[in-house]
């Protein structure tokens, strides 16, 4: 159902000339069985790219993969935009499951139904699933998912008798312990520079921030969950029960002067607090990501998908290239071939493989993974990234720092970010539901 | 630098004409400070930050040394990552902006020189079109010449960035303003009775006479081809033709979301050495720059 309403609205967008490919079967497109062959560049943001592109041109003798470096974030997808604008894309580009919508939706990426056939249904989750299928058309391919969990000190909270949480109540009784037992300490973190961790918790606790209504789009930033999850943050930063921090050099530094000792974060997490915090080893470990009715319930913070951008040269090859990253085993392998990496692939199956690369002494040689492959399975499903991801996010953080200093309450960015995203999608041409 | 030297007397205060305080000798002084330190700070913190290693980068205050002196460790391995890509980055900066600056200027002096001395149809109107230029941000060129440059092939090559810094129309415009001040055109009109072409003349004798603009525009497009960010994201993906900038902020945009805390102090640490050419040559220029900044003033 949601997926026919889908195809209604992209295709009343493609109606509407904004978005330049067909839809689902009317689409001629290339025959399936074409092998690629030939030379593909590939722009990648993602540590090991390098590394994933020397194994495919190792092992696949047919295609050579050049590989680019891109910077990531907001830059990165202007670079691409204004690639796909001029005709000069790479074969493959990375993109994050919060911005492949917008490219799709404009009509920047090529269409994978054809080309992979049945890959993504039979490799991945419906909830991963979800994130790279718009109007039945596949768009990209997962190549990590980043379901969210706990991280915490667990010599601290043994030390000071705290229990680890499991609901959201017990989690602010938590950060209160932390406070008492070291004023200095805090158990949690808001951060003012990245809406993602918020959005997931807005994800988790079963708010809809974008769906689609008819043949338009909604929006919803301030719905019942949503509001829940921002009293609750924002009651918590102006108790000053988490800190509130810039979540590049601030947290690590306040994580490594022992300020946070507790912190909700995402599977690929394991792997910067190992590499960032090393003199930690040892002390810390994970746990579940609390839940509001303590049944297990968790969302993504983060993640990647590989896409073909439109005007690829050579989309066989890129397809094959893309194939082999996210969904073999040999592929992933070469991901994680450094042993630094705790990605969480979106591929349930490969799960192993990143298992057996990342050793877990640094948490007390802990089943990280295991974790992980609960909150995975637990993702709450349904979840739409919306058209202007970027304006949404912008919107947010802009307004996240004052937050901290009591001048605005969480609830009302999110109001604000709604009607900043509301007014660029109407300014874009695109319908939204009142 | 910041102490405000004043040679002629203060004005006559009367009761009713008091300076408010801001104008008051301590109070620009004070805001002179305050302008310093603002300048000053995040460069004490760069220093600090490249002598520290990676556990002090975190554990200790930005703006207290950290326990070990590791400068030279981090630039060993500033010089060393990535099979030493940023030795090839600041090269290429340096031909970006050194080269570019230096073809920019030459360009830009004799088109100036051209406006004031020289009589052609349609001068004001071209000149209009140079202030036009003027007006237009550098940033917001960056898409169309992007755009141009994919027609013409010229992505991802050194040229798509090379080319577009040799256009500099304020420096036009500044030329113009220096050749009017410093080129009296008796001078010229002694050249041509002499016997010397239009270009000699240029160069032999408007050139020399105009040397500190030319230094004052040459390190107004240096510093602007050398902070060039945009145009280079969009333009390059190749990272042997990256500018220095640009492959930092790769490095840093990743580092700390994707684990790899050793990036953020590659960051820092190019960071502090790429802004190190930029000091010698201000310092090295300082008297052009100064005697250029004020031509005419007095006129």
């Amino acid at each position: 159902m949601f997926r026919r309403r889908l195809t209604a609205l992209v295709c009343s967008v493609a109606a509407l000339g904004l978005l330049a490919t067909g839809c689902g079967d009317s689409d001629g497109g290339t025959p399936a069985a074409e092998k690629g062959t030939g030379k593909i560049t590939f722009w990648s943001f993602v540590k090991g790219s390098d590394k994933v592109a020397e194994a495919f041109n190792r092992s696949h003798p047919d295609i050579e993969v050049t590989f680019e470096a891109v910077p990531s974030g907001q830059e990165y997808y202007s670079k691409l935009t204004n690639a796909v604008k001029a005709g000069t894309v790479p074969d493959v580009a990375v993109a994050e499951f919060a911005q492949l919508p917008e490219f799709a939706t404009q009509g920047k990426l090529e269409g994978l139904n054809d080309r992979l056939g049945p890959l993504v249904e039979d490799h991945f989750p419906e909830a991963t699933r979800e994130l790279v299928q718009l109007g039945g058309e596949t768009w990209g391919v997962p190549r990590d998912a980043a379901p969210l969990m706990m991280f915490y000190r667990n010599d601290f909270f043994t030390s000071h008798g705290i229990d680890v949480p499991t609901t959201w109540a017990e989690y602010r009784t938590m950060t209160g312990q932390v406070r008492k037992a070291d004023p200095k300490a805090r158990g949690g973190v808001l951060y003012t520079d990245n809406p993602g961790l918020l959005t997931a918790l807005a994800q988790q606790a079963g708010s809809q921030w974008f769906d689609t209504e008819k043949d338009a789009w909604k929006v919803s930033l301030t719905d019942a969950p949503s509001r829940k999850v921002a009293d609750y943050w924002g009651d918590l930063a102006g108790q000053d029960l988490v800190h509130s921090l810039s979540s590049l050099d601030p947290f690590w530094t306040s994580v490594q002067q022992n300020r946070t000792v507790a912190y909700v974060c995402a599977s690929w997490c394991a792997g910067a607090q190992q590499a960032t915090v090393a003199d930690q080893k040892g002390k810390w470990s994970v746990a579940p990501v609390p839940t509001w009715d303590g049944k297990p319930a968790s969302a993504m913070y983060g993640g990647s998908s590989f896409v073909i951008p439109k005007g690829a040269k050579n989309s066989a090859a890129a397809a094959e290239f893309i194939k082999w990253i996210t969904t073999d085993p040999e592929g992933m392998k070469a991901w994680v071939s450094t042993g630094t990496s705790s990605m969480f692939p979106a591929d349930p199956r490969l799960v192993p493989v990143t298992k057996s690369a990342f050793p877990t002494d640094y948490f007390g040689g802990q089943d990280i993974y295991a974790v992980g492959s609960e909150s995975y399975k637990s993702i709450v499903p349904g979840w739409t990234w919306g058209p202007v991801m970027g304006t949404t996010n912008t919107a947010v953080v802009d307004r996240l720092p004052k937050v901290a200093d009591g001048g605005t309450k969480l609830i009302d960015v999110l109001a604000d970010a709604q009607r900043a995203t509301v007014e660029d999608m109407e300014r874009r041409g695109m319908k939204v539901a009142p | 630098m910041t102490q405000p030297t004043t040679r002629t007397a203060p004005a006559p205060r009367g009761p009713g004409r008091r300076p408010s305080v801001l104008l008051s000798k301590a109070g620009v002084t004070a805001m002179l400070g305050l302008a310093a330190l603002y300048t000053l700070l995040p460069m004490l913190w760069l220093v600090l930050s490249s002598t520290k290693s990676r556990q002090d980068l975190f554990a200790t205050n930005g703006f207290a040394p950290g326990d070990d002196f590791a400068l030279l460790d981090n630039l060993q391995y500033l010089f060393e990552a990535d099979n030493g890509i940023f030795l090839r980055w600041l090269l290429n900066t340096v031909l970006y902006a050194g080269v570019g600056a230096l073809l920019a200027t030459v360009f830009s002096v004799a088109a100036g020189y051209a406006f004031d001395k020289l009589d052609f149809p349609g001068k004001e109107r071209i000149f209009s079109l140079v202030l036009l230029g003027v007006m237009v941000p550098g940033t917001a060129m960056a898409i169309p010449l992007y755009l141009i440059a994919a027609e013409a092939g010229l992505v991802n090559s050194f040229w798509g960035v090379f080319i577009p810094g040799l256009v500099f129309p304020f420096g036009v415009y500044l030329a113009r303003v220096f050749s009017a001040s410093y080129v009296p055109g008796e001078v010229l009109e002694a050249a041509r009775v002499d016997g010397a072409g239009e270009f000699r003349t240029f160069c032999r004798i408007a050139l020399p006479m105009v040397a500190p603009g030319f230094v004052t525009i040459f390190l107004f497009q240096f510093t602007q081809i050398w902070n060039s960010f945009f145009l280079p994201l969009v333009m390059l993906s190749d990272e042997e033709l990256f500018p220095v900038n640009l492959g930092l902020y790769v490095w840093y945009s990743s580092a700390l979301s994707q684990g790899h805390p050793q990036d953020y102090l590659l960051a820092i640490v190019g960071s502090l050495v790429s802004v190190v050419p930029l000091v010698v040559l201000f310092l090295m220029l300082q008297r052009f720059w100064k005697s250029g900044m004020t031509a005419g003033a007095v006129k």
